[in-house]
């Protein structure tokens, strides 16, 4: 992590680090995930799920609820993908 | 004589209109907690030891601004200089904190109100109290207001001090809360249970406490004073007229002068080289550096340019170099300077900033940001770091 600048930091000009990127994802008659970028172009077959976990937060506020997954895509590329349940959409982030 | 938040202050003197803006300054060893607030950030329940989500979420139009100690220092030593101006005898203590001796400025400068009035004209924003002793005067300067004085008279100190809250005495969090506990809250109330009682109950400290707020122990400002000119000089076997052996012989009597035992612990501040011509003529050059420094090509480059410039006008016989006048060195000024890892780090920041804007005006834009720690513990990836802008 970078730190310097000693120049006022205006906290009206924070942009977010690692927003969620929207992304499609579609299963096939077998039941295999693909994964997609929103300009239509795939990204490739989802190979294994490595790991799968659920985020219930901000009930007070705006209720988020995620349900995530770190998944490997065919040539071995490494993903972490989640799904907002309460509208459905997937997104890819960093972990 | 006390500038509050120092290092707050040198900020808002570099950048305009900050003064206007709630602003928290971080702290030198970790970025992600606030070090210093300016009042109106305070006023919107910031406090020191924040971390910046807690402070942006009480205040969303706080400014928060990374430290340069290196500045900070810069700006410090000058301080000292201006005072030595008005006296010879200047001690600093924390950073804005500085004692000045004014024993016999009276016969210059007239009583004690002109003394001060010299004392201020050095710094617009300092507090300054004038009294017997380190401990009375510093007590005076916190009750002043900025821009202000209170001189404690001859003979008044312990009036003085009686009605101070316990709060001015150099305390540590348990004593002062075993001091309220005991319903002390002036130095008055302290200063009037028997000495004795007092050291029973805090020991050595507790003695020193009870001097301190009956006005018993006046400390004298230790000042130090500048060393005499340091000299090197160097006599040519035959005289020398090019410029790159000129420059050559006087890298090596910087060298000579810098390793002179009285320098040890000062910067340069003023350098003067003469030159001895052939023919019975000389030269001269006067430098006055804006940054005081130890640093060998730092003193050399306005000299080489004078030696550009306006050479001497004949072959040179004899060379000499003096140091005139000097400014403590940083290893006896602050706690950032005091610590080589935080110089070390100020320096890097220096660096860094130089080529962010070395990068700005090649691409006209600035592509570079900085992440800053927003909510670290944050279970939503996003939440956790943020981007700003990286603006030198």
């Amino acid at each position: 992590m970078v730190t310097s600048s000693r120049t006022p930091l205006r906290t009206d000009r924070l942009r977010a680090v690692n927003e969620p990127q929207p992304v499609t994802v579609d299963l096939d008659e077998s039941g295999l995930m693909t994964v997609g970028r929103s300009d239509g172009r795939t990204v490739g077959k989802v190979e294994a799920i490595l790991e799968s976990w659920r985020i219930d937060d901000e009930w007070w506020r705006r209720t988020i609820a995620r349900n995530y997954m770190e998944v490997i895509l065919e040539g071995g590329k490494r993903m972490v993908l989640f799904q907002d349940l309460l509208t459905g959409q997937w997104f890819a982030q960093m972990p | 004589m006390w500038i509050p938040l120092f290092p707050l202050r040198c900020e808002e003197a570099r950048h305009e209109g900050l003064a206007a803006y709630p602003t928290a300054l971080l702290a030198p060893d970790t970025t992600r907690k606030l070090w210093q607030i300016s009042p109106l950030a305070r006023h919107a329940g910031v406090k020191p030891g924040m971390t910046v989500s807690q402070a942006i979420g009480l205040c969303p139009t706080l400014r928060l601004i990374e430290p340069d100690p290196v500045h900070y220092d810069e700006r410090f030593a000058h301080l000292l200089s201006a005072l030595n101006e008005v006296s010879p005898v200047v001690e600093p203590g924390d950073l804005g904190l500085v004692y000045v001796g004014c024993d016999g400025l009276e016969g210059i400068y007239g009583g004690p109100e002109k003394v001060v009035e010299a004392i201020r004209r050095t710094s617009h924003a300092a507090r300054v109290g004038l009294g017997l002793g380190k401990f009375t005067a510093w007590v005076a300067a916190s009750r002043s207001k900025p821009g202000e004085a209170v001189i404690v008279q001859r003979g008044t100190e312990a009036k003085f001090l009686a009605a101070q809250p316990i709060s001015a005495l150099p305390l540590d969090a348990d004593t002062h809360r075993r001091l309220r506990q005991l319903g002390i809250r002036t130095l008055g109330a302290l200063a009037a249970l028997p000495e004795e009682a007092v050291t029973a109950q805090f020991g050595a400290m507790g003695r020193r406490l009870w001097r301190l707020a009956a006005g018993r122990i006046a400390e004298p400002v230790a000042g130090r004073s500048a060393p005499e000119p340091i000299v090197a000089a160097l006599t040519f076997f035959a005289p020398v007229g090019e410029r790159e052996l000129l420059a050559h012989a006087l890298d090596q009597l910087i060298a000579r002068a810098l390793k002179h035992p009285r320098r040890i612990g000062w910067r340069v501040h003023a350098v003067r080289l003469r030159a001895d011509l052939e023919g019975s003529s000389s030269w001269l050059a006067a430098i006055l550096l804006r940054d005081p420094t130890a640093d060998a090509g730092r003193i050399a480059a306005p000299l080489k340019t004078r030696l550009e410039q306006s050479p001497p006008t004949g072959a040179v016989e004899r060379l000499v170099l003096e140091f005139t006048a000097f400014a403590p060195g940083t290893s006896e000024l602050q706690l950032f300077a005091r610590d080589a890892q935080a110089a070390a780090r100020a320096g890097q920041q220096r660096a860094l900033q130089s080529a962010a804007r070395e990068i700005r005006m090649r691409v006209k834009r600035s592509p570079l940001y900085h992440i800053v720690e927003v909510q670290p513990w944050s279970r939503l990836p996003e939440r956790r770091y943020a981007l700003i802008d990286y603006e030198p």
